[in-house]
Parts: structure tokens; C-alpha cells; sequence
């Protein structure tokens, strides 16, 4: 089909070829010197298109390299196919797998993250209720505001602790007492009150009248117990004192309680669910 | 000389431009690139021979080419495409080591 150009014969230094249209007759036996000939020669239209021919091939062949190198695959047997798809099938199951762990992990976080979260929600929500029920926080709400005047002097410190009492008794949640001489107590567990010369010691802080109580509760609730026959308002102005009672929608206790280190107690160990 | 020249500026062409062979040509270019790289040594044969001819490798490259390239378009429409693909390479493949073998003996007399 194509034997023009290339022939089978093995004996290369007689060319069976005598067909050639002859443009070239051999006149040196060296073929190095045909070639070099060749180099030399005057360009014709012959050679461009052969050149023409030649680097059409070039191109084609480069694009072929470089298609051949794109597409490893579309030339890889079956058996190496069935390789190669069995590793990239492991290697999605194991990645899938670690998928599956990973986001496992990423719910245990997040859902130990909320827990803990609510947690210290809850433990800061509790913090703030002891602190209002311990004296360390300023405390605001409904209440009343109870003055008790003592033109005498001659108060005793168990009329303030009744009225403390009987404000607790009413449920009032914070209490304050000011003195006249602009000093005030937060009222706490450990509150005491004493008597002296000049007014009341109150928890170390002396007041002298007239004392003004400032409670946080139901004011309708408080305002009634204080006027108990018997109770608070009778005994002040039996006292020779007067006492007035002012129902406020919204009070501040705004004294602070510094609390102490507890010399003795120490918290027991828990026993229970609430500590 | 300007053949070589022709070579090697459609290697450079063929570097720089890439061009995206369609997919109908893409089973018969490495067979026609074969029957090519066959015409040229056999060509370049010829010439080390003595008894090269423009007309004749002309001739010679194009129906090569063709003739490769619709024999494994006759094996594809017959069903017997990679059979008839490798005949041909190999055909084309002893031409090339024959050719090849006859210019080694030219240029190293051995």
C-alpha cells in the first residue's frame, strides 16, 4: 500500500526500487552525502510540501503525546481498572467512615458544649438569687418603705428586731435599714442588733433613728402585718415613736452585705441531691 | 533543510497550541501519526539511498495515512477495530525497524 518510499529489502545499498520518477540519480555512493546534499539543496515547491507534510505529522504526534498523557485511564487494562477502582472503593470507605466518626464527635461536643452550657446558666441563675437572699447583690422590686421616728431616744433594739422579724414573717425577700445619721445595713442572717447610748448598733454599724426600713415583698402583705394589733406600729407608738408605713411599686435595696469567711462552719459533705 | 525546519516548527506548534482533538478522529490519529512516522523514514530512506522524490513521498505519506486510518475505520465498523489496530501497528512497526536498520547502516556503515 505504501511501499514507495520503504521497501522490506534488507539490502539497503541496492535499492530494488527502480520506479522512482527519477528526479534523483545517485551519483556518490555515500548516503551521508545524499543527505548532506539534501540539506544543502535550493528549496523548492517539493520540499515545502513535504515540509509541509512533515510538520503537520510533528503536531499531530505532540497533541497525541499529550493527549495520551491526559487520559491514563481510558488506556489502562481491565484487570489494572479493577484495581484501581477496588483502592479508590476502600479509600471511600474508610473516609466515609471517618466521616461518620467525625461528625459523631462533633455532636458529642456540641451537645456537651450546651449541657454545660445550661449548667452554668442555671448555676449563674442560683448565684444571683443567693446573692440577693445573702445581701451581696443590690436587690429591686415591690415593697414598702417603713419609717420609724424615736423623738425619745429611748428605743430599744428589740423593736427594730420585731420588725425585722415580722417583715420576714410577711415574706419579704430584702431588707435594709438606713439611720438617721445617713448609716445602712443590709439585713442578713447574721444580722444582730444592740442596744447603745445613741441609737442602735445594728451588725457592727451604729444607727441612730429615725431608722428608715426599706423591704422587698408584697407591700399590701407587708403593709398589714406591720399593723397587726399588737404588732409593729403599736408597739412603736407605744414606744412614744410613730411609725409610717409608704407602699412603693419599686424599691431599691442598694445596700451591700460584705460577707466573711465562715471561721468554724465549713460545708458539710453532700448528702443529698441538692448539696 | 526546510522539511527539518517544517519538523520542528510543528513540534513547537503542536508545544504551544493545544487543541482539542475531536473525539470522532481520536482512535485513527495514533495509527495515521504511525503511518506518518513510517512515510518519513522510509522517505528519509530513500534519501540516504539516493532515490528520494518530493512527488513520490507525497504521495506515499498522504495515502499511508489514509490507508491506515481507514483500515482501522474498517475494523471499527466490522467489530474487529483493536484487532485490526494492532495488525497495523504492527506492520507499520517492522517497516519502521527495517527502515530505521537501513539508515543506521548508512549513516554507521554498520
Amino acid at each position: 500500500m505504501v511501499d514507495d518510499t520503504a521497501s522490506l529489502s534488507t539490502t539497503p545499498d541496492e535499492p530494488r526500487r527502480t520506479d522512482g520518477p527519477g528526479g534523483f540519480v545517485p551519483q556518490r555512493p555515500s548516503g551521508l552525502s545524499h543527505l548532506r546534499d539534501a540539506m544543502l539543496a535550493k528549496p523548492s515547491r517539493g520540499q515545502v510540501v513535504v515540509a509541509v507534510l512533515v510538520g503537520v505529522m510533528g503536531f499531530v504526534a505532540v497533541e497525541q503525546f499529550r493527549a495520551s498523557e491526559e487520559d491514563l485511564l481510558a488506556r489502562a487494562r481491565r484487570a489494572d481498572l479493577v484495581q484501581i477502582l477496588d483502592g479508590l472503593t476502600q479509600r471511600s470507605e474508610r473516609l466515609e467512615s471517618q466521616v461518620r466518626e467525625l461528625e459523631q464527635t462533633r455532636r458529642d461536643l456540641v451537645s456537651g458544649a450546651d449541657t454545660r452550657q445550661t449548667a452554668i446558666d442555671q448555676a449563674r441563675a442560683r448565684a444571683r438569687q443567693l446573692a440577693v437572699l445573702t445581701g451581696t447583690a443590690p436587690a429591686t422590686g415591690p415593697g414598702i418603705a417603713l419609717t420609724i421616728t424615736d423623738p425619745s431616744g429611748e428605743m430599744p433594739a428589740s423593736v427594730l428586731l420585731s420588725t425585722v422579724q415580722e417583715l420576714r414573717d410577711a415574706g419579704a425577700e430584702a431588707i435594709q435599714i438606713t439611720g438617721g445619721n445617713d448609716a445602712a445595713v443590709r439585713v442578713v442572717a447574721g444580722t444582730y442588733f444592740l442596744d447603745t447610748s445613741q441609737g442602735v448598733d445594728v451588725h457592727g454599724v451604729r444607727l441612730e433613728p429615725p431608722y428608715t426600713l426599706t423591704a422587698i415583698g408584697d407591700p399590701p402583705t407587708l403593709d398589714t402585718a406591720l399593723n397587726i394589733p399588737g404588732g409593729v406600729v403599736e408597739e412603736v407608738t407605744n414606744d412614744g415613736g410613730r411609725a409610717t408605713i409608704r407602699q412603693e411599686d419599686e424599691l431599691t435595696v442598694d445596700v451591700l452585705h460584705e460577707p466573711e469567711e465562715p471561721q468554724y462552719a465549713r460545708p458539710a459533705p453532700e448528702t443529698g441531691e441538692d448539696g | 533543510m526546510i522539511p527539518a525546519i517544517g519538523l520542528l516548527l510543528g513540534i513547537l506548534a503542536g508545544l504551544l497550541i493545544d487543541v482539542e482533538i475531536p473525539l470522532s478522529l481520536q482512535p485513527y490519529l495514533p495509527i495515521a501519526v504511525v503511518a506518518a512516522l513510517d512515510a518519513v523514514f522510509g522517505g528519509l530512506r530513500a534519501l540516504l539511498d539516493g532515490i528520494f522524490d518530493d512527488k513520490v513521498f507525497v504521495v506515499s505519506f498522504v495515502a499511508n495515512v489514509l490507508i491506515a486510518a481507514f483500515i482501522v475505520f474498517l475494523g471499527d465498523q466490522l467489530g474487529v477495530g483493536a484487532q485490526l489496530s494492532t495488525a497495523v501497528i504492527v506492520v507499520l512497526g517492522i517497516r519502521l525497524f527495517t527502515n530505521v536498520a537501513a539508515i543506521r547502516r548508512h549513516i554507521f556503515n554498520a
